[in-house]
């Protein structure tokens, strides 16, 4: 008796299940994590030069050309953190912290030349980048941690808004740059991430930065990461300061 | 004027790496205030016996999948990073080492069993070269799952992640899809591990190791022929068996294998957090100052 009730419930429950992931969600046809929410996990990596410099820019000896991620292609700096940028373009030899093989910083993590992992659960994503063994816990659903912290990679919390992952990322050191052209932030950098598939191997990546100690207003970079398909692909290691 | 300043610096500096070259006994003092875990004895040789045997009368929470659950976040307790994974008496200087009680199981004796040359290198490592992980290099395997502070582990079915808080930035992959090693050219510090189920226990084999790193504080040393078997088992909800066997053909005269507990945070919202490490290094000045250089890797004889 119990038994045929469960399977009736089952025979009931299952339509409306189906129907509620194709209408709800969007964009049908992605994998799905047990919570049904899109599935992130998998190896990303960009496609572009933004690592080299987030604007329009072309090709130097050993720099390639490339097509901005920034919307509108400008960076409202204040007028003396203008002048800051310049200095750190003319010192980028040596002034850029990836050069000291530091902590790469947000979102700058994301569009090094090099892939990075999604491991995916229910209350915690970890981003693990091939560069120097970089972590990044973005726990899901709870508040930002009491009073300022100065991480290189910021205090992270994630929140899903329909099939969108939305990451608001605080608690940041000065000491990274966006890009090897000089570009930068304050300790009062709050940067929130929008990831979205947009099929099953391309990820709509947005993150928006605010910081009014260096920018007049915020501004947005945009871009797509790429999973990584080849058989047997897995993350090497680029431990920087090693070598 | 100018030897007085250059001397205080190297007295400062040498101040900065006294606690890493002679750290205060944590290992001993551990095992001393922690006589049994998980109803055993928390010595190594004692733990090893006991706790596969309550292992088998354990059935352990299950992934969807049906493989056990080691999901969480793990302390070692008794490993404490790792001082010294054999025997030792004590330090009686200041500050120095206080005993430590062998993790190896296997010879019984509980000594690395090193090739000749291999011993003696060991003992010159202490003398002469920085423990690699006191530069912020990566722990290696298997001094990872020792390390001090935590390290979580995150199950997807096809793989399995082991993240660690301490030490700047270590974590490892292990690929549970079946797929084969890399090829021998690649030579990482994390290794390249595969990993499968033996029952309820998880079994990971990691080869493609550099070599370039110590088990612990002492100079324990492998090459890039090291291959570890670790084996993973339940002996309760929050208690795991770590055992971890050492083949290196270049090194040891035969495999050796190495125990210990890793005990679950129970913590409710418990979260591992950021550990900078290299980017605010200044220890490894002070070991050049105080005559030691980086670990080159081994040397093996002409």
């Amino acid at each position: 008796m119990r038994r045929s009730l469960f399977a009736i419930a089952s025979i009931a429950v299952v339509p409306v299940f189906v129907f509620a992931q194709g209408a709800g969600a969007g964009q049908t046809g992605l994998h799905r994590t047990a919570d049904g929410k899109p599935d992130l996990s998998g190896i990303w990596q960009v496609m572009n030069n933004a690592n080299w410099n987030l604007q329009d820019h072309n090709a130097e000896k050993g720099v390639p050309a490339g097509q901005g991620v920034v919307d509108g292609n400008e960076i409202p700096y204040t007028p003396a953190a203008a002048a800051k940028k310049k200095s750190n373009y003319e010192n980028r030899a040596t002034a850029d912290p990836e050069t000291k093989c530091y902590l790469p910083g947000v979102p700058r993590a994301n569009y090094l030349p090099f892939p990075f992992q999604i491991v995916q659960t229910a209350g915690q994503i970890t981003m693990l980048y091939e560069y120097a063994h970089t972590v990044r816990n973005i726990f899901m659903g709870t508040p930002h941690i009491e009073g300022q912290l100065f991480w290189w990679m910021g205090d992270s919390r994630g929140r899903w808004e329909g099939d969108t992952l939305v990451v608001d990322v605080t608690d940041f050191n000065d000491e990274t740059w966006f890009d090897r052209a000089g570009n930068f932030h304050s300790d009062q950098l709050h940067v929130v991430e929008h990831y979205t598939l947009i099929d099953p191997d391309h990820i709509n990546y947005e993150a928006t930065i605010e910081d009014p100690k260096t920018f007049t207003r915020p501004w947005k970079m945009s871009m797509i990461l790429n999973r990584h398909k080849e058989k047997n692909f897995r993350l090497l290691e680029y431990e920087c300061f090693s070598f | 004027m100018r030897g007085s300043l250059v001397r205080s610096i190297a007295l400062a500096a040498l101040a900065v790496a006294l606690p890493f070259i002679w750290p205060p006994s944590l290992a001993g003092q551990a095992s001393k205030n922690r006589p049994m875990i998980a109803g055993c004895p928390s010595v190594s040789a004692k733990f090893h016996p006991c706790a596969l045997e309550k292992a088998k009368a354990f059935s352990p929470s299950r992934m969807p999948d049906g493989t056990p659950n080691l999901q969480g976040i793990w302390d070692a307790p008794l490993a404490m990073g790792f001082q010294n994974i054999e025997d030792f008496p004590g330090d009686p200087r200041p500050g120095g080492f206080g005993p430590a009680v062998s993790v190896i199981v296997d010879p019984p004796d509980g000594r690395v069993p090193y090739q000749p040359w291999a011993r003696t290198q060991r003992d010159e490592n202490i003398k002469t070269y920085i423990d690699p992980y006191a530069q912020c290099l990566p722990t290696g395997v298997p001094r990872q799952m020792a390390n001090f502070r935590t390290r979580q582990i995150t199950q997807l079915g096809n793989l399995i992640a082991i993240v660690n808080e301490a030490g700047g930035h270590i974590f490892r992959v292990v690929h549970m899809d079946g797929r084969a090693h890399l090829s021998p050219t690649f030579k990482l510090w994390m290794g390249d591990s595969i990993g499968h189920w033996d029952g309820n226990t998880l079994v990971i084999e990691t080869t493609n190791l550099n070599g370039r790193w110590w088990y612990d504080s002492m100079g324990h040393f492998a090459s890039d022929a090291l291959k570890v078997t670790e084996r993973l088992t339940l002996v309760d909800a929050d208690t795991l068996h770590y055992q971890a066997t050492m083949e290196d053909p270049k090194v040891y005269a035969r495999p050796w294998t190495m125990v210990f507990p890793l005990e679950r945070i129970k913590e409710k919202g418990y979260e591992q957090m950021e550990e900078a490490c290299h980017e605010g290094d200044h220890d490894a000045a002070g070991f050049v100052l105080g005559g030691f250089r980086p670990y080159p890797g081994p040397r093996f004889p002409q």
